[in-house]
């Protein structure tokens, strides 16, 4: 693993009014290092994501993703362009898809490379339709969303982060909203992403891909890291009994 | 439909298939008769009007002789109408979005236009445009800015315009509004996150979608509108119910005039709401399964 991190993640504090829902946070990314963040449904997992790259403004700390620094509670032209800068850093693959319903699945790949880095056109369709290749839905560039499947809408989702070229890419439950039969084909892509190198932080409840996939496994509880380490380490001997208990709890079969 | 049974790939032969054909040859005769029937149903009930209007003592050779002058006024009543819809459109664009804004500036403005327009009768914004902005015109003129001043001195078919747009804006602007917040959040989020500005989330993202949503009601208000620009022939427009009044008062012919007035603006909305169908169906083109 190489020296510099890609993600720091710096004494991230996150207020959703008077809830604390992160409380001082502290986290490393390396280049090529995929992450899966687990935790139980409130534990603030989703918002630690979603503040990496400003979808929530922090309430305090210091993001730095690719060198770039973004302190909290900045505001104006300058703090807006950073966030901007971070975002084309990141990619960003969501619970519920967010497909673009009224452009086609190839549009949708587009739209980022066209609109946001205005690239000629030809040339975005080279990278549109080799993200698209990557993801196994090539063949259905000219269909539009509502004729895709949930596990197909979401491999195009991931497609579309992918054609921004990001340095990081963030994944919110990407297998949450999808019926079971439906998962295992977009865990297959991303298992597919972590093999080629992509620096992946992932925040799920499929703890069979963690255990197998990540090369670390972050574990949240009310807004806090209570435990973080190899995912043999996590799984076979969770120091914390919030660990234990959520690994048990999966272990049985049982719900979020 | 029957080619586009025979378009099915061959691959797809269903060993029943002559039941499915037979049933949608079925379907097909039912609605057919079901639409007969409504036509049958229409056409009593025009004879009936008919007979009962025959009733009023009017002279019907009176009507086909003056149809063609009414022809003329509705000229101007799609004029004032397409005009006037179409600077709605553009005020209620803002007008949301600056009601959906956090700047109190623009929250504030609009709040007030919306509040004021919709509290007041549209009657009584004709006459204050049409003989109120006039005489702000010639107090500015007094106090020496002559140019500034002849701005607010409008024609009659400019004032019309100016008075059904900010009304019909007023409306719109509601209307636009519902149409932007019913476009989910998740929308807004995914364009962010590929690096979007707000003004191309708005203008490439929820703008085509809410589009979508707002053409029904756009279409309704332009229909709603076609009859409310009525009210401008108190300007002096010379669009259908002006037209009509005129000749109703100079020939004693009340009747006649109006019904053949009232015939024109109904066939005007038959047509936009044919019009407005054909559009709503092509705008869900992407929406299909």
């Amino acid at each position: 693993m190489s020296a510099e991190p890609i993600i720091e993640v710096a004494g991230l504090h996150k207020w959703f009014g008077m809830l604390h829902v992160l409380s001082d946070i502290s986290l490393e990314v390396e280049a090529r290092e995929v992450i899966c963040i687990i935790g139980r449904s409130g534990s603030g997992k989703s918002t630690l994501l979603r503040c990496i790259n400003f979808l929530e403004e922090p309430s305090a700390g210091k993001i730095t993703v690719d060198k770039l620094v973004v302190a909290a509670g900045g505001k104006g032209r300058e703090h807006r362009r950073l966030v901007h800068n971070i975002r084309l850093k990141t990619g960003m693959v969501f619970q519920e898809f967010n497909l673009f319903p009224h452009m086609s699945v190839l549009e949708n790949v587009l739209e980022g490379p066209v609109t946001v880095k205005r690239m000629d056109r030809a040339k975005a369709v080279e990278i549109a339709e080799m993200n698209l290749e990557r993801v196994g839905l090539l063949f259905k560039k000219d269909e539009y969303p509502n004729r895709l499947s949930g596990g197909q809408k979401q491999r195009v989702a991931i497609a579309r982060a992918l054609a921004m070229e990001p340095k990081v890419m963030l994944f919110d439950e990407p297998t949450s909203a999808l019926d079971p039969e439906l998962i295992g084909e977009v865990l297959n892509v991303m298992k597919k992403l972590a093999e080629e190198g992509t620096t992946m932080l992932v925040v799920t409840h499929e703890m069979g891909f963690a255990r197998e996939v990540a090369d670390r496994v972050v574990v949240m509880a009310e807004g806090e890291m209570i435990e973080e380490g190899r995912p043999a380490d996590v799984f076979n001997s969770p120091r914390d009994p919030r660990t234990q208990a959520l690994i048990e709890r999966y272990r049985s079969g049982g719900a979020k | 439909m029957a080619s586009e049974i025979q378009k099915r790939p061959p691959s797809v032969i269903d060993p029943h298939q002559g039941m499915g054909e037979a049933l949608v040859v079925l379907q097909q005769r039912n609605r057919l008769i079901q639409g007969l029937k409504v036509t049958g149903v229409w056409i009593g009930l025009i004879g009936l009007v008919t007979a009962g209007l025959l009733m009023l003592h009017i002279s019907p050779a009176y009507m086909l002789q003056h149809y063609d002058v009414i022809l003329q006024g509705a000229g101007t009543t799609i004029y004032v109408s397409l005009v006037s819809i179409a600077i709605a459109t553009v005020l209620a664009l803002f007008g949301s979005v600056a009601r959906l804004s956090t700047n109190s500036i623009a929250q504030g403005v609009s709040g007030f236009y919306v509040s004021l327009i919709r509290g007041t009768p549209l009657l009584i914004q004709i006459y204050v445009i049409y003989l109120g902005l006039p005489q702000i015109g010639q107090q500015l003129s007094e106090l020496g800015f002559p140019a500034l001043g002849k701005l607010f001195i409008l024609d009659a078919v400019p004032a019309g315009i100016l008075a059904l747009s900010l009304n019909y804006g007023a409306y719109m602007t509601e209307i636009f509004r519902a149409g932007l917040q019913s476009i989910s959040y998740g929308q807004r989020e995914a364009a962010i996150a590929i690096g979007m500005t707000p003004l191309q989330v708005m203008r490439r993202i929820i703008l085509p979608q809410a589009i979508r949503i707002i053409i029904p009601d756009v279409g309704n208000q332009f229909i709603a509108m076609q009859k409310d620009s009525a009210l401008v022939s108190v300007m002096g427009v010379w669009e259908i119910t002006f037209i009509a009044n005129r000749y109703a008062r100079r020939d004693s012919k009340y009747m006649e005039m109006f019904i053949v007035g009232a015939t024109a603006y109904w066939i005007l909305t038959i047509i936009s709401s044919w019009l407005q169908g054909w559009l709503e169906k092509r705008m869900a083109q992407a929406y299909e399964r």
